[in-house]
């Protein structure tokens, strides 16, 4: 089968692609909001800044994707971003938890990062060209996001009591919510039969695998006794999606007209 | 002032290969590695780059600023300046701009 272009899609496969497209978006966006709360914050200025500069990619790498539901007929970014309801949204819980201390914060970012790295790698072969060109294209950034993120995991993993307590802490905690990444959809078939993206079960045993040994790298151990938190991916948030939203869309809903 | 925080180490940019090394300031992390990770965030952001150094501010031996009348001429020294030779125009002229 050929790469597959906007023109030749068929209704079913669009609208496969259209949820995807929101799922990966979504995350990012939350995610690079979530991280942003850390600027001028971050325990020491070295540290502020390259979470806070990370946390801004991860904007841009969810405005790619809100522009490629743009192309299928998707309200523009905006929007999307500022004037949909929890409820509408299709991030995964992982990305909606408040940023807890700054092991919670670190262990997120490595997880999600993994997770993305894993989901990337394949869709650089995805038979939509659009997809695949963005994922290609954002791959040195999200090289940089899992070096820092290893990085962090290995110091912070065994530098101290303290910090190893911490670390496996947020690891027990955020273990379940990061298998949401990979919560199956009814698109799951659809998109693996049109080579657009591997089955999320797939993905989540190539990151599970490859996760469970950055952990026992640096001193850590990966839950393996718990089952995964779903529920995102069909609308269905943490409180804390909703405080969220408020604070982000609280500025633009005063007046959503208006030009920036 | 005593400097209570990570070590101190200085950061090296290059902007394109072949091109030298160029200090653009220093960075405190715990270790070489993580100042790596870290500078790149702080020093790459925005140039062009395709490498970078981190170097122990230790490891830095340097002269005190109190000596540096060592470094001042005192007599001329002009013939020691590699002007008027005609080579570093027929240099420029070929291009030697070969990649290191």
């Amino acid at each position: 089968m050929s790469q597959q272009t906007i023109e030749q899609l068929k209704p079913q496969v669009k609208t496969a692609i259209v949820d995807l497209l929101y799922r990966l978006a979504d995350d990012h966006l939350i995610l690079g909001h979530r991280n942003s709360e850390w600027t001028g914050l971050g325990p020491i200025l070295e540290a502020d800044i390259a979470f806070s500069s990370m946390a801004q990619d991860k904007m841009g790498h969810a405005l790619a994707f809100y522009r490629l539901l743009q192309q299928l007929g998707e309200p523009d970014p905006d929007t999307n971003a500022f004037l949909r309801s929890g409820d509408q949204y299709r991030c995964c819980s992982l990305v909606c938890l408040e940023r807890g201390d700054w092991a919670q914060s670190v262990v997120r970012h490595f997880l999600f990062d993994e997770a993305t790295r894993i989901r990337f790698e394949a869709l650089e072969q995805s038979r939509y060209e659009p997809l695949a060109q963005v994922a290609r294209k954002l791959r040195g950034e999200l090289k940089y996001h899992t070096m820092h993120g290893q990085m962090n995991l290995d110091k912070l993993g065994d530098a101290t009591e303290e910090s190893h307590q911490r670390m496996q802490d947020a690891l027990d905690r955020l273990f379940p919510h990061a298998m949401g990444v990979f919560e199956p959809t009814e698109w799951d078939e659809t998109l693996a039969a049109e080579g657009i993206q591997p089955r999320e079960a797939e993905l989540c045993k190539t990151w599970r695998s490859q996760v469970a040994d950055m952990c026992a790298e640096s001193g850590l151990t990966m839950p393996d006794d718990v089952g995964p938190i779903y529920g995102g991916r069909a609308g269905k948030h943490p409180e804390d999606l909703k405080k969220l939203l408020d604070d982000m869309q609280k500025v633009y809903r005063l007046d959503p007209d208006s030009e920036w | 002032m005593t400097d209570t925080q990570w070590p101190v180490f200085e950061v090296f940019h290059q902007q394109a290969r072949g091109e030298p090394h160029v200090h653009v300031g220093s960075i405190h992390a715990p270790d070489a590695q993580m100042a790596l990770v870290l500078a790149k965030e702080q020093y790459a952001r925005r140039m062009a780059c395709v490498n970078l150094w981190v170097v122990s501010a230790e490891a830095i031996l340097a002269t005190d600023y109190e000596d540096a009348d060592i470094f001042d001429h005192g007599t001329d020294k002009s013939y020691r300046e590699s002007t008027g030779y005609q080579t570093t125009k027929r240099a420029k002229a070929i291009g030697d701009t070969a990649e290191i």
